[in-house]
């Protein structure tokens, strides 16, 4: 009855890009990215990635295939973790030199 | 909240004490007294008209009035703020006796409640299905980036390693939280890829709302972007007893080793 209507409703569409393949290529190219954005961070921080990250221009193209391979929500997931991780750091590195910073 | 009781227990004694002089006063007639006591009163300001005779009735019931009233009204106070107070007493929850989801003895709210959704054949489970099995229950959504798919995979390996270790079996259950992506086929697809014993339950979004107000799962959804959302959500794991009620639920800072052991101690618990 109910079922058999939601069933008819819902076309059984798979969606491919949370599957594992393409869930593992998002993460290679998702590690790559922030390994650009770690070795480069003493460049100077030009393109705007989302949710306030900044990355230098040499990163543009690990930025580029790490938006073609996840979600956008994704990206902007990661990209808010990855701040929040290097802001505590930050802030548990450096107490005593910077403060306020 | 009992000083001002006091006052009102002082005050009403003191009123009371009043009373009673100021009857003995007016009933035993010491007019005198009380003429000078009155005077006194108006030496400062006015001078005193009234001639000694007159005053002896009139003020005696004036002065009964006057002072009833008061009393009355202030004990009538005393009694409304004692009701309020014994009401609020009787209504108190001692500190520490709260609601806690994830805490050792689920004495709070009944968690759990019949659902009817629909597993990844597509045929109908309810609660009656999973009668009789102990299972591992997790609300997550396909599409999580980075937890769900690490527990859906501490919750394969905890169910591996209570077979294999204690040979206890277990039934692990996947409710999602987002129904209108998640169907049925793409369930399947997903689970196959972490464990076949796995099932996996999705439904009509009302259904879904349901299931998971009974076992007080929060889900939003965030990041909204057309079709494309992530849903966050509280990641709990709920261990259910054979006779689908709630006995422990888990939250994100277990591992595997931890769960199964978490479990096994919950079974020994139940059975002894």
């Amino acid at each position: 009855m109910a079922t058999e209507a939601y069933a008819a409703r819902n076309p059984a569409e798979v969606h491919t890009d949370v599957l594992s393949n393409a869930r593992q290529a998002c993460y290679k190219a998702r590690d790559a990215f922030y390994a650009c954005v770690e070795k480069e961070s003493d460049k100077k921080q030009t393109e705007i990635a989302s949710k306030g990250l900044l990355y230098p221009a040499e990163c543009k193209a690990s930025r580029e295939e790490f938006v073609k391979h996840c979600r956008t929500s994704w990206v902007k997931h990661f990209d808010a973790l990855y701040c929040k991780n290097k802001s505590l750091k930050r802030l548990l590195d450096d107490k005593d030199s910077r403060k306020g910073v | 909240m009992p000083f001002p009781r006091f006052i009102f227990f002082s005050s009403k004694q003191r009123s009371q004490e009043a009373l009673n002089l100021i009857r003995r006063s007016g009933f035993s007639k010491k007019i005198q007294s009380r003429n000078y006591a009155k005077s006194s009163n108006h030496a400062n300001g006015k001078t005193d008209i009234r001639p000694p005779m007159n005053v002896e009735t009139p003020p005696a019931s004036r002065s009964w009035g006057t002072y009833v009233i008061p009393a009355a009204g202030i004990l009538g106070f005393a009694g409304i703020a004692t009701f309020i107070r014994y009401n609020d007493e009787r209504r108190v929850t001692l500190k520490g006796q709260g609601n806690n989801q994830c805490m050792n003895n689920v004495r709070g709210p009944i968690i759990g409640g019949p659902f009817t959704l629909v597993d990844t054949e597509n045929h109908t489970v309810t609660e009656r299905n999973l009668l009789g099995n102990w299972v591992l229950l997790y609300f997550g959504y396909t599409s999580s980036p980075d937890v769900g798919p690490e527990q859906i995979q501490m919750m394969a390996k905890t169910i591996n390693i209570l077979e294999s270790r204690y040979n206890l079996k277990g039934l692990p259950v996947f409710v999602t939280l987002d129904p209108e992506r998640d169907n049925p086929s793409h369930l399947r697809a997903y689970l196959k890829e972490f464990d076949s014993r796995i099932v996996g339950l999705t439904g009509p979004v009302s259904a879904i709302r349901q299931i998971a107000q009974e076992y007080r799962a929060y889900f939003k959804k965030v990041e909204e972007d057309g079709d494309d959302y992530l849903v966050e959500s509280s990641h709990n794991m709920y261990l259910m007893n054979p006779n689908m009620e709630v006995v422990r639920c888990f939250g994100v800072e277990y591992n595997a080793e931890e769960l199964s052991e978490a479990i096994v101690k919950e079974l020994k618990r139940t059975s002894t």
